[in-house]
């Protein structure tokens, strides 16, 4: 029974290095970056300028990217998530620059926690089983999304840009406003394309490769 | 003679994929000179190449077996900056090497990389892009440019680093024929210049067969043949088959030599004017046994 | 400085600069100015609503960044794009505060009809709108004005780490990318006869999900595509070249800076200083400070703000 389970988690498990398996960082993944960055920044400037409710939109797909880009390419894909807010903020105009900076936390949170519960889990990024899906929805969009808006609107009263008696009202619009999105984007891009980044050599099964 | 590459019982397969890319490979080609690849689509010319400029197993992964060694050093223990100072690739796509927002800083990236000083990379900046006639184009983004302007921009950038091999992946198969004519005219000089190895694939025989100094047939991963153009062509129904098509004045001039118009031994040309000559000699002959 | 000097090979300099937010004349006075002055600016704009709360002064701000499109000769049209922005912000941050003013007994409720709303925590979000405003349009500004050359050259200059600068840069431009290659998906929907008008909202919805299948795929073509050009072009993270050399930077000697730069990035710099000693020292950008919560107050009889 036991190596039966373990034959069927070998058969599953993305994650597993095989033997003699050598995994580096390389220039793939700078670049992986770089464009993952970029793609964040093109989707939340759009998700922030097509539905904005002040300074949260009411659909903001730019945390679909943050936590699909975490699972995929772990590290790299946790930089970009909290690098391309940076940006896409200041050109949408949510967001200055020092709210942006501020945000980083909640923005890293947005993006790690997601890759953290698929590697603890083991879970299929190309969402294959029913515990993939769970992982996902809870561990890859609810909670990360409850972090960052309890966060986001910690740093909106700490600048001053929202009163405490409106904490609430902004931590619920925050949480939405990225869930929804993130559910059925996340699902979708995750769906199909996770296939063919499994395949490719940035995917990193580890942190850094 | 110095050999610039020698290749080595390469084979190579491609992670995910069942069968050998490149299967026994055995390949050296001479310093400062020019080596065209031709072959159909598939048949392991760019994996070839790619083999030789390092991106085999660099780059790729894969499964690796045999030894590429340039200048008698073996490619994969060298980093990629030892190799990109020794070999320079102009990709088939240009859009595909581009790494920079202006042609200017396109060119100098490579200089950069490889360690030259400011006062020498103005120089090899302004040599290449005097050679490729780009001077106006340096301001602007690669992206925004024409095919042809592309092309040469990404051949500018590899001679700005001055490898002494110098490969390039079907350089004008993007662009239109005045802008082909101005690469090959440019592998010209190169050739004439003498001072570099030069490694071509190419679809467009016609131009290609007259600067090589050995044509190299790729098929299903193997080399099937190699040549001087003066003798490649000597079994050319073969060549044909594996989807290869010779230049006309070649296919002419055998036709006229199978059909007894010129004698067996009579080296098949490959340019145009040799061609001439050679249907001169044909009807004076004619005329003399008349 | 502007880059269209004389080139080898010819010479023929593009009228307008590309920069990150449109296009800029290539004689605006901006370009008169080192990509490290004008990276200043915008910390400048972008930071020092932060020691103000006056609305003011913030609003004198936004007036003052406008006047620098204006005099760098941006096209003003593209402010446009950020109106639902500007309103949005004012919407949301007004309601909250009119339906959730907090329960504070010094508050003074004004009665507009039916409706009470409490001056004190209307006008505080009133100068926070203010603020916000001064630092998005110094945002605006920068980015309005400078290329993803300028900003690279600036950090770079700054000592950032060539790996994070490369990063940077090569983020702005795959963000280009992105999008062209989504224009690319959506003209040749349209070259299929794809309507989009004809389509219903639902599927309008459905037919932009999907468009990121394959703009995923193809963003990961490119990713092997350019890290092969990389590696061709001997491209290290490290910065250093071989012998631990570091990597000479050509593009930075084409800038430099000059008395003028250094003056105004003196002048700004002793600003930033003073507005943040004149608030954290003696609190003079305060609302209590602010002429029209001053008058406001003696309009509704409230005397002197405290």
């Amino acid at each position: 029974m036991a190596s039966m389970a373990s034959t069927a988690s070998t058969q599953t498990n993305v994650w597993a290095i095989e033997p003699g398996e050598i995994r580096k960082p390389g220039i793939i993944h700078v670049v992986i970056l770089a464009l993952f960055t970029g793609i964040g920044i093109v989707v939340g400037t759009f998700g922030s300028l097509a539905v904005p409710i002040g300074f949260v939109s009411a659909f903001w797909p730019g945390q679909a990217v943050q936590s699909i880009g975490s699972i995929w390419f772990g590290g790299w894909g946790a930089i970009a998530s909290f690098l391309f807010p940076l940006i896409s903020n200041s050109l949408s105009g949510s967001a200055p620059l020092p709210v942006s900076i501020a945000y980083i936390p909640g923005n890293l949170a947005q993006g790690i926690i997601a890759a953290i519960a698929f590697r603890i889990f083991k879970s299929d990024p190309s969402l294959r089983t029913s515990k993939d899906w769970i992982v996902w929805i809870l561990l890859g969009a609810i909670l990360p999304n409850a972090i960052g808006a309890i966060w986001g609107t910690g740093v909106l009263l700490a600048f001053g840009l929202v009163t405490s008696a409106a904490a609430l009202t902004t931590v619920l619009g925050w949480f939405i406003g990225n869930s929804i999105p993130s559910i059925i984007l996340g699902s979708i891009i995750l769906k199909f394309v996770s296939p063919l980044v499994l395949r490719s050599k940035a995917f990193c099964k580890g942190w850094w490769a | 003679m110095t050999n610039a590459v020698v290749i080595k019982d390469l084979e190579w397969k491609y992670e995910h994929t069942t069968q050998f890319a490149l299967r026994g490979i055995n390949l050296e080609i001479p310093e400062n000179t020019f080596l065209g690849i031709v072959g159909a689509n598939e048949q392991g010319k760019t994996t070839l190449i790619n083999s030789i400029c390092g991106l085999i197993p660099h780059s790729f992964n894969g499964v690796y077996r045999g030894s590429v060694e340039i200048y008698g050093s073996p490619v994969l223990k060298m980093s990629g900056l030892e190799i990109a100072t020794q070999v320079g690739l102009v990709f088939a796509d240009p859009e595909a090497q581009f790494t920079a927002m202006t042609v200017e800083e396109e060119l100098v990236f490579g200089l950069e990389n490889t360690g030259y000083d400011l006062g020498k990379i103005k120089e090899r900046l302004d040599w290449a892009v005097g050679v490729t006639m780009i001077g106006d184009l340096l301001d602007k983004s690669p992206y925004d440019i024409s095919g042809g302007q592309k092309q040469r921009m990404a051949i500018a950038c590899v001679l700005a680093m001055n490898p002494p091999i110098i490969i390039m992946d079907e350089p004008t198969s993007m662009i239109d024929p005045l802008g082909k004519q101005f690469i090959f005219d440019i592998l010209r000089k190169l050739k004439d210049a003498g001072d570099r190895t030069i490694i071509v694939v190419e679809h467009n025989i016609e131009q290609l067969a007259p600067l090589a100094d050995q044509l190299l047939l790729m098929q299903d991963g193997q080399i099937a043949r190699m040549a001087p153009p003066a003798h490649f062509f000597d079994d050319l129904p073969n060549i044909v088959g594996s989807g290869v098509y010779p230049p006309e004045v070649t296919s002419f001039a055998y036709w006229l030599k199978q059909s007894g118009y010129v004698p067996p031994e009579q080296v098949l040309p490959n340019r145009f004017d040799e061609g001439v000559t050679l249907m001169q000699d044909a009807l004076r002959n004619a005329r003399d046994n008349r | 400085m502007a880059t269209s000097a004389e080139a080898p090979g010819g010479v023929r300099a593009a009228k307008l600069r590309k920069t990150l937010l449109g296009y800029v004349p290539i004689e605006s006075p901006f370009y008169r100015y080192h990509p490290v002055t004008r990276l200043i600016m915008f910390v400048f704009f972008g930071v020092v609503p932060i020691f103000i709360d006056m609305p003011e002064i913030n609003f004198a701000l936004v007036v003052c960044t406008i006047l620098l499109l204006v005099w760098g000769q941006a096209d003003l049209k593209r402010l446009r794009i950020y109106m639902p922005m500007i309103v949005t912000i004012a919407i949301f941050m007004f309601l909250v505060v009119i339906l959730a003013p907090g329960n504070d007994p010094t508050f003074t409720p004004i009665h507009i009809g039916p409706l009470t709303i409490y001056y004190q925590p209307v006008y505080f979000t009133f100068a926070s709108y203010w603020r916000l405003m001064a630092m998005l349009f110094g945002t605006i500004l920068y980015f309005s004005t400078n290329r993803e050359r300028d900003m690279l050259v600036a950090l770079r200059s700054l000592k950032l780490p060539f790996l994070a600068s490369y990063v940077v840069g090569f983020s702005i431009r795959a963000a280009g990318m992105f999008m062209e290659d989504f224009n690319t998906i959506r003209e040749a929907e349209q070259a299929r006869g794809l309507d989009k008008s004809a389509l219903k909202l639902g599927d309008q919805v459905k037919l932009y999900v999907m468009y990121l299948v394959p703009l995923f795929s193809i963003a990961l073509r490119r990713a092997d595509e350019i890290s092969h050009a990389l590696f061709a072009r001997g491209y290290n993270f490290t910065g250093r070249v071989g012998h631990g050399n570091k990597r000479s930077d050509y593009i930075l000697t084409q800038y430099t800076m000059t008395g003028m730069d250094w003056l105004v990035i003196a002048v700004l710099m002793t600003l930033f200083v003073g507005a943040a000693v004149a608030e954290y020292g003696f609190g003079a950008f305060r609302l209590p400070h602010s002429p029209i919560n001053i008058l406001l107050h003696h309009l509704l009889g409230l005397g002197w703000p405290s």
